[in-house]
């Protein structure tokens, strides 16, 4: 069955783009892939967060933990993570440079004043790939970033922080979306929603008329209703944290899917690939890897041509391909 | 001095995504009472691929059955049931539907970038105006 009733390849369509959100619609798409890519770019993008601390002095009124908690929270520029392993990964025992940024928060109060320390008071102290990774987020007008303690006079507070690399599914720190914002059918054509109501749900629920127009207009009350019709045209609000630009939140979240894929078909064709190739690592990230990496940079997955994953496979060498006997399909390519 | 985890949660929960050792990805296992049946568990994966191929799988005319479950919320795991017609064999099939899916998204990625500089370009270009408008004052 065709997916796309209406032909037409997927395209996208942006509302809104800044250095904040991207909202955009795609269309010509279906439900299963939309929804496979919101679930990836929410928790399984690669960003940087605080994830051990060493605390040297913390005479605050918080507590150890609770600060630790707080620092973790703090969002870290991810510029450049790609060049960073994952800890779990690294030979070095505990954390190095290559694996880690080391920032540190040192501040003592003096004045009569409630001193207030902040985001922007993380100090990166180790060498890090460049000059923007590991850097706090700010974004307020101010340029302080999150209050993190705020000190009376003769307290202080210093710590070391270990920021580390991973991925959402971890822990949400790691997430590098704020919110996706994510809908269909706007009109509930399609009756996918039954809503509640006292006499008449016409009259008792809001209609987002613009976003109804974008998706081809109000229900026709004399159409008969198209009981087999599925959603195409998907609404996606990707709103950054801060971390990682809207549009590198999207183009990641389409990379980590295609590798995943990619690692399913490896693993289903054959399975024996060179250990070398493709690791004896684990991490999603390392998996990459060993297509040339879209880490590395040698291999994009979502570089090449459409179409380009089909016959001459980018990825496996001759571990399938084009040796499968399925290269071109009885079935045709449009399902 | 004193070290500490910045978040007291669960210490494992890289389970949820690292193969256990020597764990493979995925593990076929043939279905000896259905022709042409096979039911694939995959290690270390949730709804977002469950999700995706079973739904994807239905739409391949070769395929009877596909549907997957995940055997208990706790353990990062999954079954995917496919059934094809014999024209294919179940596993030729997930592996052509992964392929439709990454090429899917090598289109959707392109469209993304051409419409994200195009729309970037006007929305600085309007920003420049307005600044330009406001300077003439």
């Amino acid at each position: 069955m065709d997916y796309d009733p209406e032909g037409g390849s997927i395209n996208v369509r942006f509302l809104q783009a800044d250095s904040q959100r991207a909202n955009f619609i795609v269309q010509n798409f279906n439900l299963e892939t939309a929804n496979a890519l919101r679930r990836t770019m929410l928790a399984e993008i690669p960003t940087l967060a605080i994830d051990v601390v060493e605390v040297r002095d913390n005479t605050s009124v918080l507590a150890d933990e609770f600060v630790c908690h707080r620092l973790g929270l703090v969002p870290l520029s991810s510029t450049g993570v790609e060049e960073l392993l994952y800890a779990r990964d690294c030979d070095c025992d505990g954390y190095c440079d290559n694996c880690s940024v080391t920032l540190t928060l040192n501040a003592k109060c003096t004045g009569s004043e409630i001193m207030k320390v902040y985001a922007r008071d993380l100090v990166i102290e180790s060498r890090t790939p460049n000059d923007e990774l590991g850097k706090p987020v700010i974004t307020d007008a101010e340029g302080t970033g999150s209050c993190i303690v705020k000190l009376r006079r003769g307290q202080a507070i210093n710590m070391k922080c270990i920021a580390k690399k991973g991925i959402a599914k971890e822990h949400a720190k790691w997430a590098p979306s704020a919110a996706i914002g994510f809908e269909y059918d706007p009109a509930n054509k399609l009756h996918h929603l039954d809503y509640w109501f006292e006499e008449d749900p016409e009259k008792e629920w809001p209609k987002d008329e613009a976003r109804i127009n974008l998706d081809g207009g109000p229900p026709n009350p004399d159409e008969e209703f198209k009981y087999d019709a599925v959603p195409t045209r998907f609404f996606y609000d990707v709103e950054t944290v801060g971390g990682i630009p809207p549009d590198q939140i999207v183009q990641q979240g389409i990379a980590v899917l295609q590798v995943k894929l990619a690692g399913v078909l490896k693993a289903l064709s054959g399975g024996t690939g060179d250990a070398e190739d493709f690791g004896g690592a684990q991490s999603p990230g390392a998996n990459g890897d060993g297509y040339g990496g879209m880490d590395a940079g040698g291999y994009t997955p979502v570089g090449g041509p459409a179409g380009g994953y089909g016959g001459a496979s980018s990825w496996g060498g001759a571990a399938q391909g084009g040796t499968t006997p399925y290269g071109a399909t009885p079935y045709g390519q449009n399902w | 001095m004193l070290q500490q985890k910045a978040d007291h949660d669960n210490e494992n929960r890289f389970e949820l995504f690292l193969l256990d050792e020597g764990q493979q990805k995925v593990e076929e296992k043939a279905e000896t009472r259905v022709p042409n049946t096979s039911v694939f568990t995959f290690n270390k994966e949730d709804h977002t691929l469950g999700n995706l191929l079973a739904q994807r799988l239905l739409k391949n005319p070769a395929v009877m059955f596909a549907a997957y479950k995940v055997p208990h919320p706790l353990f990062a795991t999954f079954e995917l049931r496919v059934q094809t017609d014999g024209t294919v064999t179940p596993k030729e099939a997930v592996m052509e539907t992964c392929r439709l899916v990454i090429q899917d998204l090598s289109r959707l990625n392109e469209s993304f970038q051409t419409e994200w500089l195009g729309k970037r370009i006007v929305s600085e270009g309007e920003v420049e105006r307005q600044q330009r408008e406001h300077n003439n004052y």
